[in-house]
């Protein structure tokens, strides 16, 4: 956004003006050169001052850098100006914002304007939809004779995504259903993993012939192979509330950090993979992504993690509904970041268990969350509460794992390849499914 | 103001705005008119709202009631140490300046106090080239019509200061 405000004379012009009149004519008046004296040098300064008047109004404009980048990156803010010719000092203040780290920390820079304009670095500290605090810019001629504001600039808008952070996964999608991917297959194809050799058959392909088993047998034989598909996987976000402090990208993780990030993490590794991935937020923005694949689709994910905020509207949507229309068809895996104290998502979590598709619930309470009690509460009652709100949670991810969906604490790499590779064994057993 | 750090550099400037005041008044002093008790103390006290408001028109007042105390003595001869009480003024004024750059959390970078420092001390330059004519011209013969074309000659230049400076008031960068 453009600024143009004007130039203004500073308090030490008036004041030098003021003094020099007072001397030089109290000089006059009495016939003592006394005066003249002590205001000499302040009629000097007021001279050029004035004669440092500007001609030209500037007009300023605050830009950073990067729009959209993860957070714990860094970009920069600069300011442009025009027609600033008559300029020779300037000096920014950048009010402070959460989530948001400056260099200097202060956010006051101050310089010559022919040294170039200072510049502030800026890095946001927490995904999310992050304004950066206003900026106040101020110009000063040469003597500092006029000044050019303040001018109050409106803050920057950043889309901060959750951070890069690193996962990997060797566990097998317990019930790839696709085309093309990098998943065994229960079903044979062209595939590169050996899945046994049978006598030809009309419409196999020659180099699939075994000649030392056709040789030996006198009958022709093929080596069949397993198919590889690709998987889907719904990522389902529990943004009713927002349990623990955050501390942004170096400090404490909330609920919804914990989610958010692994949410970005699972999402990374399987666009690598060459899956499908899907979004849905439940409360909060209520925000839905149907499937897609590729780093266009990833990017378009992580904005929209970025854009989730806690709330509870959809929560009301979804009481009333009873069941979340997920949208999750054959052979996707459901994943659902949950810190599990809301009974609706548990409902969620049984009820996708039930339908046959591999579900697993993350869990992403921090071990610190502290409940938010209004300050009259009484402080052994809230603690009571909240040990049997506890109490009940854990009832509940028991019972979610005895119906077959498996609960994890969220640990980076490697967190899912256990209960994946128990999904994907489970998977091959047969199933009574509830549609 | 509580609750706010001030860098050195900001409170070396607000220090150097106190102490100005002060040295014009013990420069009387020692010229041999030293000022009275209470106009010491309104002066320091001035000077430290001035400190703490370096846009304010404190320091107006301030440096005003120094040069009227010089203004009103009895002096015989121009005394040397006027030339301290000029000294005096120019470095609280400069001092108060630099000081308004920004707010006052904002330290005062080193290349705009160097700046200053060569700036304060070429205009003090005209102090003692003012002091030495005047001491040069003492019992000289007055050439006839000096005061009536010094006043014409003020007169104007306040005509030209005023439209210069412009009417608006002037917003402070910072809290103080």
């Amino acid at each position: 956004m453009t600024l143009a405000t004007r130039w203004r004379a500073t308090a030490a012009l008036g004041r030098a003006l003021m003094l020099a009149g007072l001397g030089i004519g109290g000089a006059v008046l009495m016939g003592e050169p006394v005066g003249l004296v002590l205001v000499a040098p302040l009629v000097v300064f007021a001279a050029l001052g004035l004669a440092a008047r500007p001609t030209r109004t500037p007009s300023a404009r605050a830009d950073i850098d990067h729009v959209s980048l993860h957070e714990g990156q860094g970009t920069t803010s600069r300011l442009r100006l025009t027609d600033a010719e008559d300029a020779e000092q300037i000096t920014r203040v950048v009010a402070e914002a959460r989530y948001v780290a400056t260099h200097p920390a202060d956010g006051r820079v101050s310089g010559f304007v022919a040294d170039g304009l200072p510049i502030l670095e800026i890095s946001p500290r927490r995904w999310g939809r992050r304004t950066l605090g206003h900026e106040r810019v101020a110009l000063t001629t040469r003597w500092a004779g006029y000044r050019w504001g303040p001018a109050t600039l409106p803050g920057l808008e950043m889309h901060v995504l959750p951070g890069p952070t690193a996962y990997t996964s060797r566990a097998e999608t317990p019930q790839p259903k696709g085309l093309v991917g990098a998943h065994r297959s229960a079903r044979q194809g062209a595939g590169t993993e050996f899945a046994g050799i049978r006598e030809f058959q009309p419409g196999d392909r020659l180099r699939r012939i075994n000649w030392r088993i056709s040789s030996r047998t006198q009958r022709l034989h093929a080596t069949t192979t397993r198919a590889e598909e690709d998987a889907g996987m719904l990522l389902v976000i529990d943004a009713v509330a927002d349990h623990g402090r955050s501390g942004g990208v170096d400090g404490a993780a909330s609920s919804l950090d914990l989610s958010v990030r692994a949410a970005a993490a699972l999402a990374e590794h399987a666009v690598r993979r060459g899956d499908r991935i899907a979004l849905r937020v439940v409360g909060g923005s209520g925000r839905q992504l149907r499937f897609g694949s590729g780093w266009v689709h990833l990017r378009r994910l992580l904005l929209a993690l970025s854009g989730i905020h806690s709330g509870v509207e959809g929560h009301r949507a979804l009481a009333t509904h009873a069941r979340v229309p997920l949208r999750a068809t054959e052979g996707t895996t459901v994943v659902l970041l949950t810190p599990m104290l809301t009974e609706a998502i548990a409902t969620v979590a049984a009820t996708t268990a039930r339908r046959g598709l591999p579900t697993l619930v993350i869990d992403t309470l921090p071990a610190e969350a502290e409940p938010a009690f209004p300050d009259d509460t009484d402080p052994e009652l809230a603690d009571l509460a909240w040990r049997m709100r506890k109490v009940e949670r854990e009832q509940v991810l028991a019972g979610l794992s005895a119906l077959g969906c498996p609960v994890v604490a969220w640990r980076g790499p490697g967190t899912l390849d256990e209960v994946l590779h128990r999904l994907a064994r489970r998977a091959q057993l047969p199933q009574v499914r509830i549609r | 103001m509580s609750g706010v750090e001030w860098p050195v550099s900001q409170l070396v400037a607000r220090l150097l705005m106190f102490v100005g005041p002060l040295a014009g008044m013990v420069a009387a002093a020692s010229a041999g008119v030293p000022p009275p008790g209470w106009l010491v103390a309104l002066v320091l006290a001035l000077a430290v709202g001035w400190a703490l408001l370096p846009e304010s028109l404190l320091g107006t007042t301030c440096l005003a009631l120094v040069l009227a105390w010089w203004g009103l003595a009895d002096l015989t001869e121009l005394p040397a140490a006027s030339l301290v009480a000029a000294l005096g003024l120019l470095v609280a004024h400069v001092a108060a300046l630099v000081a308004a750059y920004g707010p006052p959390e904002l330290a005062v970078d080193a290349p705009t106090a160097r700046l200053w420092l060569v700036r304060g001390a070429t205009l003090f330059v005209a102090a003692p080239v003012v002091w030495l004519l005047a001491v040069l011209l003492e019992g000289q013969p007055e050439p006839p019509g000096v005061w009536i074309a010094a006043m014409v000659a003020i007169v104007v230049a306040a005509v030209i200061a005023a439209v210069a400076f412009g009417a608006s008031e002037e917003e402070p960068v910072g809290d103080a």
